[in-house]
């Protein structure tokens, strides 16, 4: 088995059965993936399928709990990124982390330099860097400093360094994702000389004419199993998508139906640089809006600039007839406007403070007396919306990182709800919490809707776009391509307009 | 030709050391006593102990951490390589001394930073304190003297070869075995590669926490060995020998362009950086400017220093692909 080379058809790897739980979640629960030299797989599946979780234990990133994973015929070392590399296994990620300081060629073989009499061979390291690069396509110099390389050269520096190390298998997860038209081709031609080569290439991507032109073979994975493989001339688009989104969206979203009131929020013809362009939409008092599309698509870049957390460049935004300065969030705010980020790590919450000053912080000035913070009403605003939100804390003076991932994500929802706002925007209400939860913060989306809030739900779940939304807007590139009615929004219509294959608008 | 100089204007160090090669030229144009042999000289010898530190401190930064320890190490050792040999003890035992107890002093950093990850500012400021602590303890009222210094190194730090203070020799010849050691051997490399971005060392491989714990040892056995220079210098030591060298240190790094966010420098740059802040000092002195202004050009020179930094580092950004025509 071991005079099996690379350039010889048949499996390379095969992974099988293989079960990944984290903490209580199960993200892999019999995935399976077999490779052949000298093929393109394309790895399908929606946000949270498990392919990452997949590529990650290939990676030696994690080690799965059970299940085989078999190379050229070996059982593969699994939990150390190292050994993945030495086994021949080469991660290429959608952003590659080079070292910006040091040469092209030293990042090529960084952390295993060429040594020649105790010292690092320098001319050979060049040279050899130079001949992968040159064999790539690419031009520049290997002495050239890693900093202010595009995305589309650091992706080839890092498919130079899985050269160089004989890769086998070469992952490649979305690589697409941040490059021009241009730069995707000559990936393409890369990805297709790495095949002509032997090597098993397997190919990640939301973009389905991507993977119809590039790919031999693909695998769909859902709810961290795979669902099916196949050869790519006998599995066409309806049925491709169909694979990856199976499942009947279920009544777990308490909807209640709404009559949409006045116009709350109208955004006309909004552009920024090189994000988005000519945006327009409304928002009507109880309806709730689901801004869809793949992660990327300029989403959160046209909320934030709604918002006025960045500057828009073009275009304007009403808010009950208060027209919003670009960049003022502070006038968004005391329009009536909030906004609950997507990473309530980073953006939505002070960690280390107390949930009651959490919750409070939005509406201190309401809050003073003579210039000076009541105390107490802090703590009454914070109790009065922990209860409306069934959050469950110890204290309410406890510091917001020991709370779970769910009920932090109240608190935030609670500091925005406090300011009373005409305006809801959320960004990934229910990211990264658990099913329980999910439904409360749906519920509780519901409720405010009902009760006359205009609500801009950013999601890239699907069966949440559909079970809340009035509205889907769908967008693909930093433009709005589509638009469906509550009625009219399948799972069908809404991925083919994020990805391409229709276009509505 | 003109590619030759563009390329060399490239390097780092060429503009530290142009602007040395500027105040060389202004201050003894102005003040002609500055261009003599004695002139030099001063600088020669007053720079070596700050240089062998910074080339030290150099293996530290390019990681992106610090080791603010140097100060209070040298002076100890110094004082215990004097002490050792008023106690009769032979030369080469002395200055094993000062070195072991450099090493020290680096294991204690280098295992607080690399293994139990916690900040190095800190945890070097922590042993600057400390290591002062038990060393104003020891010393208590006693003076090292003249006559307690081991005659070789008193030798040393009174005399010249070719007119060459013999411990700027000494640190000129560490300047290149660490310049080549940090451009050469691999395991310096990673320490490059740690700075240049701590989170995807691990991911292809690097040793993180064992070459971070090494950096911190061979900074730190270098301070002790500087601690036998620093003796030579002044042919004497107490229990304030010294004190506050860590920031000079740090500052003849960061003017000699050894990044302080890692990455970047070289020993040779943190030595220009070292020859230029003390050129600096003895200009204005020349000069006649006063003390107070001196200290203040320093600080000018340092903000300077990380700006031009940031400068050049926000040229290059990363371009940003959007793909607007579906």
């Amino acid at each position: 088995m071991s005079a099996n080379t690379g350039s010889q058809k048949g499996p390379v790897l095969v992974l099988q059965d293989i079960v990944k739980s984290f903490g209580g979640v199960k993200a892999l629960q019999g995935a399976s993936l077999t490779l052949n030299a000298g093929e393109i797989h394309a790895l399908m599946g929606e946000n949270g399928a498990g392919k990452s979780t997949l590529l990650k234990t290939l990676a030696g990133v994690h080690k799965a709990d059970s299940g085989n994973i078999t190379l050229q015929g070996t059982e593969f070392v699994q939990g150390s990124t190292k050994l993945a590399r030495e086994q021949g296994i080469a991660v290429i990620y959608q952003e590659p982390s080079l070292f910006p300081d040091l040469s092209l060629a030293e990042n090529v073989f960084v952390g295993r330099q060429p040594v020649k009499g105790g010292r690092v061979d320098w001319s050979h390291m060049e040279a050899e860097a130079e001949r992968l690069f040159k064999q790539l396509g690419m031009t520049l110099s290997p002495k050239t400093r890693a900093r202010g390389l595009s995305i589309a050269d650091q992706q080839i520096v890092e498919i130079a360094k899985a050269l160089s190390i004989n890769a086998k298998v070469i992952v490649m997860d979305e690589p697409t994702a941040a490059l021009s038209s241009k730069e995707v081709d000559r990936l393409f031609a890369v990805a297709r000389g790495l095949r002509d080569q032997g090597c098993a290439v397997v190919f990640v991507s939301h973009r389905l004419d991507e993977v119809y032109a590039l790919c031999d073979r693909i695998t769909v994975m859902r709810d961290g199993a795979t669902v099916g493989s196949s050869h790519i001339s006998q599995l066409d688009e309806p049925s491709l998508i169909k694979m990856m989104v199976g499942r009947e969206i279920s009544d777990l979203f308490p909807k209640i139906e709404v009559k949409p009131g006045e116009v709350v929020l109208s955004v006309r013809n909004l552009g920024r640089e090189g994000q988005f362009k000519g945006i327009n939409f409304d928002v009507r008092a109880g309806e709730i809006i689901a801004l869809s599309g793949l992660v990327g698509a300029g989403r959160s870049e046209v909320v934030r600039a709604i918002f006025g957390i960045d500057k828009f460049d073009e275009g304007e935004v009403v808010l009950n007839r208060t027209k919003l300065e670009s960049g003022n969030s502070a006038k968004a705010m005391r329009a009536g406007m909030a906004l609950v980020p997507e990473d309530r790590r980073l953006q939505g919450l002070f960690m280390s403070s107390s949930i009651a000053k959490n919750s409070a912080i939005t509406v201190l000035n309401r809050l003073t007396k003579g210039g000076l913070l009541r105390k107490a009403s802090e703590i009454r605003t914070a109790e009065k919306w922990g209860k409306t939100l069934q959050l469950k804390y110890a204290d309410i003076h406890d510091s917001v990182d020991r709370l779970s991932g769910g009920n932090q994500q109240k608190v935030v929802l609670a500091k925005w709800l406090a300011t009373e706002p005409k305006l809801l925007i959320v960004d990934e209400p229910t990211r990264g919490i658990d099913v329980g939860t999910k439904s409360e913060v749906h519920r509780l989306l519901s409720q405010e809707a009902a009760q006359g809030m205009a609500i801009i739900m950013v999601s890239s779940e699907l069966p949440e776009v559909l079970g809340m939304a009035d509205r889907v807007l769908v967008m693909r590139e930093g433009l709005l391509v589509g638009e469906y009615s509550r009625d009219k929004a399948t799972p069908e219509s809404v991925i083919s307009t994020a990805t391409g294959s229709i276009q509505t608008l | 030709m003109i590619s030759t100089i563009q390329r060399l204007l490239k390097v780092r160090e060429v503009p530290v050391f142009l602007a040395l090669v500027l105040v060389i030229v202004i201050t003894g144009l102005a003040n002609p006593r500055f261009f003599s042999i004695s002139g030099v000289q001063d600088i020669t010898l007053g720079v070596a102990v700050i240089a062998i530190l910074a080339v030290a401190q150099s293996f530290v930064i390019v990681m992106r951490h610090i080791d603010l320890s140097v100060g209070s190490t040298i002076g100890f050792s110094a004082f215990l390589i004097g002490y050792e040999s008023s106690k009769g003890a032979p030369l080469w035992w002395c200055v094993l001394s000062g070195l072991l107890l450099g090493m020290g002093v680096g294991v204690l950093n280098g295992f607080l930073v690399a293994y139990l990850k916690l900040p190095s500012l800190v945890v070097t400021l922590s042993s600057l304190y400390l290591v002062r602590g038990i060393f104003n303890e020891i010393a208590g009222g006693t003076t090292i003297t003249n006559t307690d210094v081991p005659p070789f190194i008193s030798f040393l730090g009174r005399n010249y070869l070719l007119g060459i203070p013999y411990l700027f020799i000494i640190a000129a010849v560490l300047m290149v075995i660490g310049g080549l050691v940090m451009r050469n051997l691999s395991w310096a490399r990673d320490l490059y590669a740690i700075g240049s971005n701590p989170s995807a060392s691990p991911l292809v491989g690097i040793p993180v926490a064992r070459r971070t714990f090494t950096a911190f040892v061979i900074t730190g056995g270098m301070a002790g060995l500087a601690g036998a220079i620093l003796l030579a210098r002044f042919n004497t030591a107490a229990a304030n020998s010294g004190a506050g060298l860590e920031l000079n240190v740090v500052a003849a790094c960061v003017v000699g362009g050894v990044a302080i966010a890692g990455g970047l420098g070289t020993p040779y740059g943190a030595v220009i950086g070292a020859v230029l802040l003390q050129a600096i000092t003895l200009a204005l002195g020349a000069l006649g400017v006063p003390q107070f202004w001196q200290q203040a050009v320093n600080g000018i020179l340092l903000i300077s220093a990380i700006s031009l930094d940031r400068y050049l580092s926000s040229r290059v950004k990363p371009t940003q692909i959007m793909r607007v025509n579906a």
